[in-house]
């Protein structure tokens, strides 16, 4: 793990690369303020528009406004918790459907199968890297 | 330092913050799953976050304590307050991580693993034994070498399991669900639903705005100035909308730096509880009002003061548990904390039901630190007593723990209270407890002034600090007068010290033209009034408080600068550092101490007028008793049947000398002390007013020379003090007797009881003054005898505390005879508080006085007997 005084190593030059499709929309869904920022600096710098929403209740809020490609989503939260949430969008149906990543600790990491059946696409151990996050989302077909 | 970084110091110091409070409130309800699970998740997102940071000592310390929580949540360990001693640790260590984070911009080197071993030890079934109150000392710094060993070594030894990382919890999250499933979701999803529609904004950007609000304030002021001097044309709509605008956007921002008081309060809980782990005591802390909002530099400034009062309520207000069952409280003492709004002030009360002050232990102090004598202290009411704990240096802890006695006293919570205009009172009932009351303005950053101007500069009073304004000129009835070159005004029969702001500022001289007109701004400070003499009084604006210019930081005078509609800058006075400043000059002359005459609201000096009489003895006699000073054209005193008398303000007032040898001057000036008595006036004359100084009220009682209450020392010296009642019965029975012969005045009877010939001496005068015949009498059992062999009384006034039979005994023995049911009784006591009151008003007194309240006695005094004889059926027998 990198230490952040390093910025540049953990974001790299990334920001310099030029892309020629258009953004996708990444929804980041933490209750930490600081996760939020971190994950949209690595987002941005893989071409995608980011939002965020602080739990879940303000994810389901935001899916109603724009349907997002990806979401980000966390699994402690307030209010409404990453399983609770995750249902709840996949309920709403939305089209097209939004690839939906379970951030994770070894704490809630025997539920995940829960969370795939619930509908999520994948999931992703907390804390992740750039690398991590970039390998997940070539797996997913998203970059 | 990178804004990732800086943003997660913010966060986490919130969370760390919401932990403090949760922890306290889950200790009480160790079973309420919803606190556990935020808990739970609070920690569990600090640690998470330290993760992605590269933080490894922050991570380490959370993971500890998200383990044990963990365990609460699954009911495999018990809630102890060791338990969550341990946790509130962690906090702290936390904490100290992050705080020199905010210096360094990275973790400093440190050794957690004691801490994290001691919980990992509870979290693996250990009992922590006694911990609570020891460890709390430890947590600033780390344990020693060998104490840590030893740690380590028992927690390895009693969990093998220590080295790998902690174990991992079985999750079950159903446990902590069901209160979210199965109910209660109304309260916290409205507030949610409000923090989820707020957006955080640096205080920067929020100052920024509020000066680009004064500008716009200022050019709007500037436009509609240019209007006035113009017929309606085109721009006069749009510029009153402008106008409208400005104002609502002005109010906006001023909401927008509104935060609610709760904020303030974040802390005490947490405080409160380790104090009472600590002080192994119960204490139960009920905060109202938590959403009342203020400015949030209102805000900063008290939060100290209110962290200190709890600190003190806790640690010396609230009894040992087995203390308060013996007095039969409940064994959990409770400290209430309430804030409201109250026009246009924020109120907040702090009480606690614990043992009050201890009046006993202030009293010792007072007399030892030489604030107070002994004679002086047996006339002051308990509530005048405690309030000594207001002064500088002035400790009431008996011991100094290390909780409070820190130094940081009563006097400076009074002081930052005062600096933003604010007040607080207090009050404390023996073994009832005390409550405090502070009354803070709601903003500081957008105030109404008073414009004036002195020496042709304006500037600008804070009108929170304005009690009213009183127009003089030398030829109106109100005028400046000079004691000892130092000016007073006397109004409505108060002697109010003054600040001439030209003087004060070094602006030029006063010109004394004849006829000139001046205004006098009469201010409070605390319970302190004086009056600053300025030439013109302009309007009350709305002003923009700017900081002071360094420049003039050195003055204690301003408290700021403003730019005005005209686009001028001008100054804002500092009422407080006006009034500081002027005790101070008055200091250093030595003598002349009229401004001190402000201090009138602390009880225990007077300030006396000193006079010279033929010889070369001074006599003074209390302020507050002169209604005016006078100096008389010789030629108008007028010589009638033996009595000097002068016409004034339409009437004939009768002179009395003071020396019956004094020579009345054939030419030039006599001065005159006025007294004045429902509605008559006379004068005393008197060779020359010397000065004004301000000193204890000790007088010893003395000779029975005539026209003398006694003698006192006042500015060193042994000075005979005056009674006037002597001179006013001498001006008004003369009087009487010569003008009036023929009115037959059927005379109402008073019974006055009193054992001290000092307070006698007071009110008879005052009583024949008024027409009164009066009998006196020094305890109950001699009035109960005068009662039975005289004439009937018309009224009683009683004091309490007397030799032989009080007041109390006294007044049941009256009530207990059919003849005087209704005879109107009045108790006038030095004790008066709600208390004594209720057990006076029991006995059978109709009206209870205090006698603390000395200069308005007689007003007091006068109104109850008019209110007691008039609501009584008690007709005179005769």
């Amino acid at each position: 793990m990198t230490s952040i005084y390093k910025a540049d190593a953990v974001f790299g030059d990334d920001s310099e690369e030029t892309f020629s499709v258009a953004p996708r929309f990444c929804l980041i869904v933490d209750d930490s303020a600081t996760i939020r920022r971190f994950s949209a600096r690595l987002l941005n710098a893989m071409n995608f528009v980011v939002g965020e929403a602080e739990h879940g209740v303000a994810a389901v809020e935001a899916c109603r406004l724009v349907v997002p490609d990806l979401i980000l989503l966390d699994w402690n939260m307030p209010e409404m918790d990453g399983l609770a949430c995750l249902k709840a969008v996949r309920a709403m149906d939305l089209q097209p459907r939004p690839m939906i990543v379970m951030c994770t600790t070894e704490n809630v990491l025997p539920k995940i199968t829960e969370a795939l059946a619930a509908g999520a696409d994948e999931y992703i151990m907390k804390p992740f890297d750039r690398d991590v996050l970039r390998d997940k989302l070539a797996q997913l077909e998203l970059i | 330092m990178d804004d990732l970084l800086q943003e997660f110091l913010t966060e986490t110091n919130e969370s760390l913050a919401t932990l403090d409070v949760e922890l306290v409130r889950f200790e009480r309800e160790p079973s309420d799953a919803k606190i556990l699970g935020n808990i739970f998740r609070l920690m569990h997102t600090i640690k998470g976050t330290c993760g992605f940071l590269g933080l490894p000592r922050l991570e380490a310390v959370a993971h500890a304590g998200e383990n044990v929580l963990g365990k609460f949540r699954d009911g495999e360990l018990d809630v102890t307050p060791g338990a969550v001693t341990l946790i509130l640790k962690a906090i702290d260590r936390i904490r100290q991580i992050l705080s020199a984070m905010e210096q360094t911009g990275a973790e400093p080197a440190g050794e957690d693993s004691a801490l994290i071993a001691e919980i990992n030890a509870m979290a693996s079934g250990q009992a922590v034994p006694e911990m609570a109150a020891a460890s709390l000392d430890d947590d600033g710094g780390f344990p020693v070498a060998a104490e840590l060993l030893a740690e380590v070594a028992q927690a390895i030894e009693q969990n093998p399991t220590l080295a790998a990382p902690a174990p991992v919890i079985e999750p079950d999250v159903k446990k902590a669900e069901p209160a979210k499933a199965n109910g209660e979701p109304a309260a916290p999803a409205a507030e949610s639903s409000a923090a989820a529609s707020s957006i955080r904004v640096n205080v920067d950007v929020i100052e920024n705005l509020m000066t680009l609000i004064s500008e716009l304030v200022l050019t709007r002021n500037q436009l509609l100035q240019l209007q006035r001097g113009q017929k309606g044309n085109e721009f006069k709509v749009p510029l009153q909308r402008l106008s409208h605008l400005t104002s609502d956007l002005q109010d906006g921002v001023t909401r927008m730096r509104m935060q609610p008081i709760g904020n303030a309060w974040a802390k005490l809980p947490r405080i409160v509880r380790d104090l009472a782990v600590e002080t192994r005591k119960r204490i139960e802390l009920v905060m109202l009002g938590a959403d009342t909002e203020l400015d949030r530099q209102v805000l900063e400034i008290i939060k100290d003061p209110l962290t200190h009062m709890v600190r003190n309520s806790a640690d010396h207000g609230i009894e040992p548990g087995a203390e308060r069952l013996a007095a039969g409280k409940p064994e959990a003492g409770t400290i209430t904390l309430k804030a409201y709004h109250e026009s246009g002030h924020i109120f907040i009360r702090i009480s606690d039901d614990g043992r009050g002050l201890n009046v006993e232990a202030i009293r010792r102090k007072a007399i030892a630190n030489g604030l107070v004598t002994e004679p002086e202290l047996a006339t002051m009411s308990e509530q005048q007593i405690i309030q000594f704990i207001f002064r500088a240096g002035f400790s009431t802890a008996e011991k100094v723990t290390s909780v409070s006695g820190r130094g940081v006293g009563m006097d400076v919570v009074r002081t930052n209270i005062e600096r933003i205009g604010g007040a607080i009172e207090m009050s404390s009932v023996q073994g009832q407890g005390t409550t405090f009351l502070i009354k803070i303005p709601l903003t500081l950053a957008i105030v109404s002034a008073l414009i004036v101007e002195a020496a042709s500069q304006r500037f600008a009073i804070p009108q929170i600090n304005v009690i009213e304004l009183v127009g003089v000129s030398d030829r109106s009835d109100v005028s400046i007068q000079r004691i000892n070159n130092a000016p007073v005004l006397r109004l409505r029969d108060r002697l109010l010290p003054l600040v001439s702001l030209r003087g004060l500022l070094n602006l030029a001289e006063d010109e004394t033209g004849a006829g000139r007109t001046s205004y006098v701004v009469v201010a409070q400070v605390g319970s302190a009034k004086f009056g600053i003499i300025v030439d013109r009084v302009f309007d009350t604006e709305e002003i923009v408080v700017k900081p002071v210019a360094p420049i003039l930081r050195g003055t204690p005078f301003y408290a700021g600068n403003t730019i005005l509609g005209d686009g001028s800058v001008i100054l804002i006075l500092d009422p407080n550092g006006i009034a500081q400043a002027a005790r101070q000059q008055t200091a250093d002359d030595g003598k002349s101490d009229v401004h001190a005459a402000a201090q009138d609201g602390i009880k225990d000096e007077t300030s006396f007028l000193l006079f010279g009489t033929r010889g070369s003895e001074l006599k003074a006699v209390p302020l507050e008793l002169v209604a005016r000073l006078e100096d008389l054209d010789a030629a108008s005193i007028e010589h009638v049947g033996g009595r000097h008398v002068v016409q004034y303000r339409d009437h004939l007032m009768p002179l009395v000398p003071f020396d019956e040898f004094h020579e009345w001057p054939a030419s030039g000036k006599q001065a005159v002390l006025v007294f004045s008595d429902h509605g008559r006036s006379m004068g005393l004359a008197v060779d020359k007013v010397v000065d004004i100084v301000r000193d204890r009220m000790a007088i010893e009682l003395s000779s029975e020379r005539t026209g003398l209450l006694g003698s006192a020392i006042i500015a060193g010296k042994a000075t005979d003090i005056v009674n006037i009642g002597h001179f006013l019965t001498l001006a008004f029975t003369n009087w009487f007797d010569g003008a009036v012969e023929a009115r037959v005045v059927a005379q109402r009877r008073a019974l006055v009881v009193d054992d001290s010939a000092f307070f006698r001496n007071l009110i008879v005068p005052q009583l024949r003054a008024a027409q009164w015949h009066v009998t006196s009498a020094a305890n109950g059992a001699e009035a109960l005898r005068i009662m039975e062999a005289d004439r009937p009384f018309d009224i009683v006034i009683s004091d309490i505390e007397m030799p032989e039979m009080g007041g109390l005994d006294f007044a049941a023995a009256v009530r207990r005879d059919q003849r005087w049911q209704g005879l109107p009784m009045i108790a006038l006591s030095s004790h008066a508080n709600a208390n004594d009151v209720q057990q006076g008003r029991a006995a059978g007194f109709d009206e209870y006085l205090s006698k603390a309240d000395q200069p308005r006695l007689p007003e007091n005094l006068a109104r109850a007997m008019d209110a007691v004889t008039q609501a009584s059926p008690w007709r005179n027998a005769s």
